[in-house]
């Protein structure tokens, strides 16, 4: 029996013995506090009973935990397979394997006559319904990683800073500290002008995922209805799908890689900044 | 209702049923007004859990202060509308708004067929337009599940002939013309669905979604800066027509897991869809 079964009827059960003490407490003096008391908790755990209709997973924490910060679970929500092109999270004694599809669409509405506009629509349609699986296809825009690009640039700036106080120490002549000068002041306004703008990237995947028994087990079903998927997306949309491998599966699920961490800590200066300012 | 809420309604409503029963025992006079009042009231509360739960779970918690940790490193906060994590002193708060297109590209029963196609049609630019206004991350998630073809062209056909009954009694009982335009606009839609599915395609159910992601130095920055992105989403949406609601509790806790796992068969996903209509 499921468990939100049993604590409903757990809770019920208690419902209605407290509402039999209740009823059997006599109605005078200090019994009646009592017996309303013992009311009160009855109503509440009945409200309780058809709350773990949907609440069961916070209910039993919240019963056993005694604690403002109720702690559903302390493992980490899924981690990568063996096979680098999957991820496995447990859902009770099964094992459930997700595959990410990534789907290279780079069609715009502004390049279509009205009659392909129509089709490519239904096209996107189709592409949902490619197979009877339950699978989510997403459209995500997310923050291009410019990080490496900013590192080289700081990395410069502070090599040019460097250079600009040695030759300043060692009374170099005022040409060398100019051009010095001229090329940080290039890189510092570069490195502004990068953090200034935020680029954007667009991506279209699909989701899908297989339960099992076994860590293999999830794996294989989830590869074969992956390759199933493939072909069929391929052959609505004209396209090459492939499966996401590796930490690229990341930038899909984990919300610090749709903004990487050097554009959001420049973003979140410039903000401090302009708000001193 | 399903047959499981049926359930749980029809024995929590019993414990009050009882309770009102033996109104006579739990007190006379006030004090029985008093009883029947306290039981009035865990009545409603259920009937609001049923209908309206997601009014009621997110004022409890933030009335008591509780958070919730669905998985290492991750944080659900009070008002049950937001998930946080931190990153290297930065916080990410991800939010869910729902965004059911249905309305606007499959209504329809309340459509002429070449609206509907204008409507197609302009879904891809109406897209990009909202897409190009948007300057922060965001996923648009459609999670769809093909369901069984006989089933639901059975039920088209049952929907088709009770039009055709009523469309012979408003000609039999000289009903005004408007009535029986709209009764045959009904019927031209059922049986372009019937034809759709002659042709091949598959019925779905689905659920859509929209997942955003913000960034703050601390957790009141990043849940401000998530509630100005759901406000942005709402007006770049605007020209589909949809209702973007927040989603909040339960909802919110399952749409979490599905960034990790998703539902594996009809019978596990259809249990979410009679959260969207």
């Amino acid at each position: 029996m499921q468990t939100k079964f049993l604590v409903f009827i757990a809770f019920l059960a208690i419902a209605f013995v407290l509402l039999a003490v209740a009823a059997s407490l006599p109605s005078k003096g200090f019994f009646i506090v009592l017996k309303f008391i013992v009311l009160i908790l009855a109503i509440f755990s009945s409200i309780l009973a058809f709350a773990s209709r949907f609440y069961t997973y916070l209910i039993v924490p919240l019963i056993q935990q005694h604690s403002r910060h109720i702690v559903l679970s302390n493992e980490n929500a899924y981690w990568l397979s063996t096979t680098n092109d999957a991820i496995l999270s447990k859902d009770g004694q099964d094992f459930i394997a997700s595959i990410i599809i990534s789907i290279p669409l780079y069609t715009s509405s502004t390049e279509m006559s009205p009659e392909e506009k129509n089709a490519f629509a239904k096209q996107v349609g189709r592409l949902v319904s490619t197979t009877g699986y339950p699978m989510r296809v997403t459209a995500q825009l997310y923050v291009m990683n410019k990080d490496l690009y900013i590192q080289q640039l700081r990395e410069k700036i502070s090599l040019m800073e460097n250079q600009e106080a040695t030759l300043t120490q060692s009374n170099a002549p005022s040409k060398e500290i100019n051009k010095v000068h001229g090329a940080l002041a290039m890189w510092k306004k570069m490195l502004d002008n990068i953090s200034k703008e935020t680029s954007f990237e667009m991506s279209t995947f699909a989701m899908i995922s297989a339960r099992g028994s076994k860590e293999y087990e999830a794996l294989n079903i989830v590869h074969q209805k992956a390759m199933e998927i493939m072909s069929g997306i391929s052959s609505t949309l004209g396209i090459s799908p492939s499966i996401v491998v590796g930490n690229d599966i990341l930038k899909f699920i984990e919300p610090e890689f749709l903004m990487p961490y050097s554009t959001v800590s420049e973003q979140i200066t410039k903000n401090i900044q302009e708000e001193v300012i | 209702m399903d047959e499981e809420a049926t359930m749980f309604l029809a024995f929590t409503g019993l414990f009050y049923l009882i309770g009102f029963s033996i109104l006579r025992d739990l007190g006379h006079g006030a004090l029985g007004m008093l009883a029947a009042l306290l039981l009035l009231l865990g009545f409603a509360l259920v009937l609001v859990l049923n209908w309206a739960d997601f009014i009621l779970f997110p004022i409890v918690t933030r009335m008591l202060g509780v958070t919730f940790q669905p998985a290492a490193n991750y944080k659900i906060n009070t008002s049950q509308d937001a998930i946080i994590k931190e990153v290297n002193g930065i916080y990410y708060a991800t939010g869910f708004v729902t965004a059911n297109l249905f309305s606007y590209i499959f209504k329809l029963e309340g459509y002429e067929a070449a609206t509907e196609e204008d409507r197609i049609t302009k879904a891809p630019e109406i897209w990009e337009r909202a897409v190009m206004s948007i300057n922060f991350p965001f996923k648009y998630h459609v999670f769809g599940v093909g369901l069984d073809v006989q089933k639901i062209r059975d039920e088209l056909e049952g929907k088709r002939s009770y039009q055709e009954f009523q469309l012979s009694r408003a000609i039999q009982g000289n009903a005004n013309e408007v009535t029986i335009t709209d009764i045959q606009r009904k019927i031209n839609a059922i049986q372009a669905k019937i034809d759709m599915i002659s042709g091949g395609e598959k019925p779905l159910a689905t659920l859509m979604y929209i997942e955003t992601t913000a960034i703050g130095v601390s957790e009141k920055a990043a849940l401000d800066a998530l509630a100005t992105q759901i406000n942005t989403l709402q007006i770049a949406f605007g020209g589909f027509d949809v209702d973007l609601m927040r989603v909040v509790g339960r909802e919110l806790y399952t749409l979490f897991k599905f960034d990790f796992s998703l539902p594996t068969s009809f019978g596990e996903a259809a249990a979410h869809f009679d959260q969207q209509q």
